[in-house]
């Protein structure tokens, strides 16, 4: 076994994506400014000299058209990776993302499949304003057909976007600016995680924090807060939200009694929403308390660093939302 | 008119209440829903208003005593009517409204009966409002428990109404469960030489001793007992049957059924059958037989439901299922929902995957639940004759003894047949004696002449 060896997030996806291009010629990048330029965040460093101009392909600034390409291309046999510099400018190529990638295989009665994988930043990367901090789960977890990856470290980064490539269905892959520089643990050898497993990185008896991406973060700090006052916390990362892994939650939730989803999206018909409606459900008769959630403020992303910071989900508010789910207010 | 208050009715087993405490004096002026007073029953206190608006004349009932249901607590004087006499008009005594001046208190022992039962005169007796599910109250409010506190209550026989809430707006929580089983374990020691010298008084009459477990022990002088704990499933059979036994009126009526038509049915169907590995059972048939009889006397598909009989439109029949020693005994109910309209087969094969799944995995809530009636069968251990504690909230238990071969008189000639004892345990709040007989006559029609049960 080799030493372990700590590499950056932007590095795992890069890794991700150079081996499965190696083990299969018909996987290639596109999107905007990933081969000459590096990438806007520098995660496909590289890859051009690799695998030359016909796999890393620098496109238009034109998200409908190269999305469409990709899913034509996908269709046809190929599988395109397509790198959005925001999942926000995603919202321009809505069509083709939605109304085509994830109901091919359904409205071709099963001929055609759609092995794509659109990845980019998710969330509000850092006074971006309105309208480039789109939490996109919220508005694309309610549609049918498509998976998604929300990993919230290099090795989860990695282990999925190798399965999401290897796959045979659309995959959004929702990384974030605001971890691509975050270093972690990840092996020499190759390894492949499945969608749909949770993970509990944090094992707790009071209190169940469920959370996915970047937020997990926050868990963890609200955890460690919280464990100075005698509340136990168990924190699971979902880590797919489609396929949802429900029975990691559920499991965790009969021990404890009470649970916190945590979820950076908006509050209203949102994954979180989803995943409190589905615990509500399951552990009707084991839930001391209903489930709370932490999610961004009902209002569009404000721009001043005060009122940004206010408005995302974090440690603070993760705290007090335990502390209500366990009576200790 | 003065306007007598009355001991109200809160519960379908109250007797008698206490009036705990009272919140207005003579004098105090009250309006139409106001708290008067507070009341005790055998299983809650809860605040008691008036109907009516008027001025306390008289407290009848001093805080502390315990009278009747019906008994009058406290007088109101109407607007504009004195206090003193609308007080002494009343004296002790409830009296029917225009009766008072003609009535004086010499046959006012008399007077709430011939009020209740006049309905020409109008009565100025009133019942206080009260809710009447009176365990699931607090402050005239519905009880706020958390379903894990509730679950746990359960399991841990822990009385909810006992239990103080620590959560938002007196919500009971987990905590608090926790709380009151830890207070109720450290009560246990300290009773535990009253509670014996209690039990030496009632020795001799075992039936009479209190359910509480603390108490069991002491039965048994100078000789060891082994402690058996009590598995969740027990706790609940034994807090169910007890407030069934406790809260339903039962009674029982038996009925013998000719059992040689059916045995006969069921010898060529299962002849028939035994290629596709069918075979059914007398209970199958007796299944399917008082499925239909509730068809036909919708009375026993019905449930008491406090102030009304909710008749249920779908027949679902649950069958009580023994489990095995090894896994722990104890019984489950399976239950064959619409079972008036399934054939024998189905019945039998529902029945069949029932009682092999309750007997390895464990039934789902969906498989023990909406049962309308249920049938206790203990004739394939050669039982003759038994009787069974309703399955709340239904109506009605059947249970059957054995199919027996004995002496009978069919036709005035002494022979040999097949007799069957079934008894059936009754809801007196919904079903009446002479109704229990019709059914058993349908289901006698059915049982004795089976074919009807294939059409």
């Amino acid at each position: 076994m080799s030493a372990v060896r700590e590499i950056e997030y932007r590095d795992a996806l890069r890794e991700a994506m150079s081996e499965e291009m190696r083990r299969d010629k018909r996987v290639f990048l596109l999107g905007e400014e990933v081969a000459e330029y590096n990438g806007a965040y520098k995660i496909s460093r590289g890859m051009l000299e690799e695998f030359g101009a016909r796999r890393v392909i620098d496109t238009p600034i034109s998200e409908s058209g190269f999305a469409g390409l990709a899913i034509g291309a996908a269709m046809m046999g190929l599988k395109p990776v397509v790198e959005f510099m925001s999942w926000s400018f995603s919202l321009v190529a809505a069509d083709p993302i939605l109304n085509n990638a994830p109901k091919m295989l359904y409205m071709s009665g099963g001929q055609f499949g759609c092995p794509v994988v659109f990845r980019g930043n998710d969330g509000a990367g850092g006074q971006l304003g309105s309208t480039h901090s789109w939490c996109v789960e919220g508005l694309f977890s309610n549609v049918p057909g498509i998976k998604i990856a929300i990993p919230s470290n290099p090795y989860d980064a990695k282990g999925l976007l190798k399965t999401a490539i290897r796959g045979s269905d659309p995959v959004f892959f929702l990384e974030s600016e605001r971890m691509l520089g975050n270093k972690g643990e990840v092996p020499e050898e190759e390894y492949l995680i499945p969608f749909g497993q949770a993970k509990v990185i944090r094992s707790g008896t009071d209190c169940t924090l469920a959370s996915w991406g970047r937020p997990v973060h926050f868990c963890m700090e609200a955890a460690e807060e919280m464990q100075k006052l005698g509340i136990s916390c168990e924190v699971i990362d979902l880590r797919t939200v489609r396929p949802l892994d429900i029975g990691t939650v559920v499991r965790s939730v009969k021990k404890t009694g009470a649970c916190v989803v945590v979820d950076q999206s908006w509050s209203f018909g949102s994954p979180g929403s989803e995943l409190a409606s589905q615990v509500h459900r399951h552990c009707f008769d084991d839930l001391d308390n209903y489930v709370h959630r932490v999610h961004s403020a009902d209002v569009p992303t404000p721009y001043a660093t005060n009122l940004e910071q206010e408005y995302l989900p974090n440690a603070r508010k993760i705290a007090e939302a335990v502390r209500s789910a366990t009576y200790n207010l | 008119m003065p306007i007598n208050v009355t001991m109200p009715r809160l519960s379908d087993t109250m007797e008698q209440g206490t009036v705990v405490k009272w919140y207005v004096k003579v004098g105090d002026k009250v309006a139409s829903g106001q708290v008067i007073a507070d009341i005790e029953t055998d299983k809650a206190t809860m605040e008691q208003a008036v109907f009516d608006e008027g001025i306390i004349a008289k407290l009848v009932c001093p805080e502390g005593k315990q009278v009747k249901v019906g008994d009058v607590i406290a007088v109101l004087a109407e607007d504009g009517e004195s206090v003193s006499d609308a007080a002494s008009a009343s004296s002790a005594a409830p009296a029917p409204r225009g009766a008072v001046s003609a009535a004086p208190a010499s046959n006012a022992a008399a007077a709430p009966n011939a009020a209740t039962a006049s309905s020409t005169a109008p009565v100025a007796t009133r019942t206080i409002v009260a809710d009447v599910h009176a365990t699931d109250v607090t402050d005239g409010d519905r009880m706020r428990v958390s379903p894990l506190a509730r679950r746990m209550a359960s399991e841990m026989g822990v009385e909810l109404s006992q239990v103080q809430g620590s959560g938002p707006g007196g919500r009971v929580v987990k905590r608090d469960v926790l709380l009151a089983a830890e207070n109720r374990s450290a009560a246990v020691p300290a009773t535990r030489g009253a509670q014996i010298a209690a039990n030496e008084l009632v020795a001799a009459t075992p039936s009479m001793m209190p359910a509480a477990a603390a108490s069991a022990g002491a039965l048994v002088h100078g000789g060891q007992s082994i402690e058996v704990p009590v598995s969740n499933m027990r706790g609940i059979i034994a807090k169910r049957l007890v407030e069934s036994k406790q809260q339903i009126p039962h009674y029982q009526v038996t009925m013998k059924f000719s059992m040689d038509a059916v045995l006969a049915l069921r010898g060529s169907l299962n002849e028939q059958l035994a290629s596709m590995e069918v075979k059914l059972s007398v209970n199958d048939f007796i299944v399917r037989a008082c499925a239909l009889a509730m068809a036909k006397n919708p009375f026993f598909n019905a449930s008491w439901a406090g102030d009304r009989i909710l008749l249920h439109q779908q027949v679902n029949v649950g069958v009580a299922i023994a489990l095995p020693e090894e896994k722990g005994g104890g019984l489950v109910v399976g239950v064959v929902k619409d079972a008036n309209l399934k054939s024998l087969r189905q019945i039998s094969g529902e029945i069949r995957s029932l009682g092999e799944k309750a007997r390895t995995k464990g039934l789902s809530m969906d498989e023990m639940s909406g049962a309308t009636f249920t049938i206790s069968n203990l004739g394939m251990f050669g039982v003759d004759n038994f009787t069974a504690i309703i399955n709340p909230p239904n109506s009605a238990i059947l249970a059957c003894g054995a199919a027996l071969e004995q002496p009978v008189v069919r036709n005035h000639q002494l022979v040999v047949g097949f007799e069957m004892a079934a008894t059936l345990s009754l809801d007196h709040r919904v079903i009446d004696g002479a109704m229990a007989s019709k059914y058993l006559q349908s289901l006698k029609q059915f049982v004795e002449g089976p074919t009807m049960l294939l059409v």
